[in-house]
């Protein structure tokens, strides 16, 4: 993937959620991961590279490309994209296979048939066929994540953008939900994650970005990151999360 | 505590159903003086039944404009809608069915006061509808609408798809309740002269000193049009639940 953010700022009444981050990552670069402490503008970050909120200040690039700051050029931005929330948000009046289809037929014009087949297709490689005529309230939250995570891939995304996927789950869910990440990102899938599973960071993603408090602190190879990390905020806060 | 609270309830009720049944029953009537108007109570019942019914549906039309007006993002149609609703709801059914007949429909030269009375009913329920629908819609929790952005609908295919029907199973209580007081009010259209049920008991009350024997029926009369309103409104609660 190829992002470029220059002097990137969002502020939302007197907070500045992400504040002048400049950052440039070219070619090789696969799995980024975003970690840092819990309001640290992971979430902002993501989302303002998603497409999904419009910087205060500063340009977002990606391909080379500016994002367009007018809704109708950031929707098809988001309709190329694909995004996972950390509370699932999926649609409780929809079965999790409608949750799936309706996006296919709505938002990219397939049939119904084809969105269907193609839905099918998707919840049978993350092994949920079992539980697709549930509506989500009847489903563990591992489910609902992965359900989530299949509704955000059913269109092949160019980039898939994943904001704490885990951090709302139980360990045993977090597995079943990291797997099948760990999975998409074996395939070759370009993927964005705000995670605090450092772990899965160290062990899945290419390159690291360290947040606090809405600035950019250090970004690294994910080895050169977590085995010497540069400035003292970054090997403070691995040393404590990290130690259990 | 639950046993205390479900006995005094069962005791209280029970108690006032079986008083309330007996004295009404226990009254000597004369059905027989009433008899010779059964053709007007069956005319004013149909009456009723065909204004609640148009009044009904349009109602709901208006109803879903003003809280369109409402939503919107332009100050005009917010500010007019606001002030419709207010001055509607602030205001006694009475005057504005004399106003809407004598002045506003005599100025514009329509004079059919079935008509009339129909769309001063509709515009009159839809002022409550319109708060009833808006708060439906806002209490879908922001984090639907940040997944449907994500997915890549637009604002109108974000109502259709995920807020709508969400919102139609909150507001459907609320909703059955405003048309039972829909039916109800239409009796107030006796101002106007409209022939509905309310008004046939009146005349026969006026021509025979029957009061109760006049009255009685009504009970019946509207009970037959507002039950199924209540039966209805239920198995739609049914058809579109979903557990959150």
């Amino acid at each position: 993937m190829k992002i470029e953010t220059v002097e990137l700022s969002k502020t939302y009444g007197a907070t500045k959620a992400v504040d002048g981050v400049s950052l440039s990552l070219e070619g090789d670069v696969q799995v980024l991961a975003m970690i840092g402490p819990s309001g640290s503008g992971k979430s902002t970050f993501l989302r303002l590279i998603g497409g999904l909120e419009v910087p205060t200040t500063g340009i977002v690039k990606i391909d080379g490309q500016p994002l367009p700051s007018e809704e109708a050029g950031l929707r098809e931005v988001r309709r190329g994209n694909g995004f996972l929330f950390q509370s699932f948000n999926l649609f409780p009046h929809l079965t999790a296979l409608e949750n799936i289809v309706l996006p296919l037929a709505e938002v990219y014009g397939r049939s119904r048939a084809q969105a269907t087949e193609r839905a099918e297709e998707v919840v049978e490689r993350f092994r949920l066929t079992d539980h697709v005529r549930k509506q989500p309230g009847q489903l563990s939250g591992g489910q609902q994540q992965r359900i989530a995570l299949a509704r955000a891939m059913a269109h092949d995304p160019a980039l898939l953008l994943l904001d704490e996927p885990t951090s709302a789950l139980d360990p045993e869910m977090k597995a079943e939900v990291l797997d099948l990440i760990a999975e998409l990102c074996e395939s070759g899938q370009q993927i964005i994650l705000s995670t605090h599973e450092m772990g899965f960071a160290k062990g899945s993603a290419d390159h690291v970005v360290f947040l606090a408090e809405g600035r950019c602190i250090e970004d690294a190879p994910s080895k050169d990151l977590f085995e010497s990390p540069a400035t003292e905020t970054v090997s403070c806060f691995l040393e404590k999360v990290m130690k259990w | 505590m639950k046993l205390f609270i479900s006995l005094t309830v069962s005791i209280l009720l029970g108690a006032t159903f079986c008083f309330v049944f007996w004295v009404v029953a226990s009254h000597e009537y004369q059905w027989s003086a009433i008899a010779p108007y059964w053709r007007n109570f069956l005319n004013g019942w149909s009456t009723t039944l065909l204004i609640s019914a148009g009044a009904l549906v349009l109602s709901i039309v208006i109803g879903a404009l003003l809280t369109a007006g409402q939503l919107l993002p332009h100050r005009i149609p917010r500010l007019l809608s606001r002030t419709f609703i207010e001055i509607i709801r602030g205001t006694p059914l009475l005057t504005q069915i004399l106003i809407g007949y004598y002045l506003i429909a005599d100025t514009i030269g329509w004079d059919s006061r079935f008509g009339v009375g129909l769309v001063i009913l509709s515009c009159f329920s839809a002022a409550y509808l319109a708060e009833i629908f808006r708060g439906g819609i806002e209490s879908i929790p922001k984090s639907q609408w940040l997944s449907a952005k994500a997915i890549g609908f637009s604002e109108f295919q974000t109502y259709r798809h995920v807020i709508i029907p969400q919102a139609i199973r909150r507001v459907l209580p609320a909703s059955a309740g405003q048309f039972a007081n829909l039916i109800k009010d239409s009796s107030l259209l006796f101002v106007i002269s409209v022939h509905e049920f309310t008004m046939q008991a009146r005349e026969t009350n006026a021509n025979t000193y029957a009061t109760f024997e006049s009255y009685l029926p009504l009970i019946l009369g509207y009970f037959i049009l507002t039950f199924p309103i209540s039966v209805l409104s239920r198995a739609l609660e049914k058809h579109f639940a979903y557990e959150n």
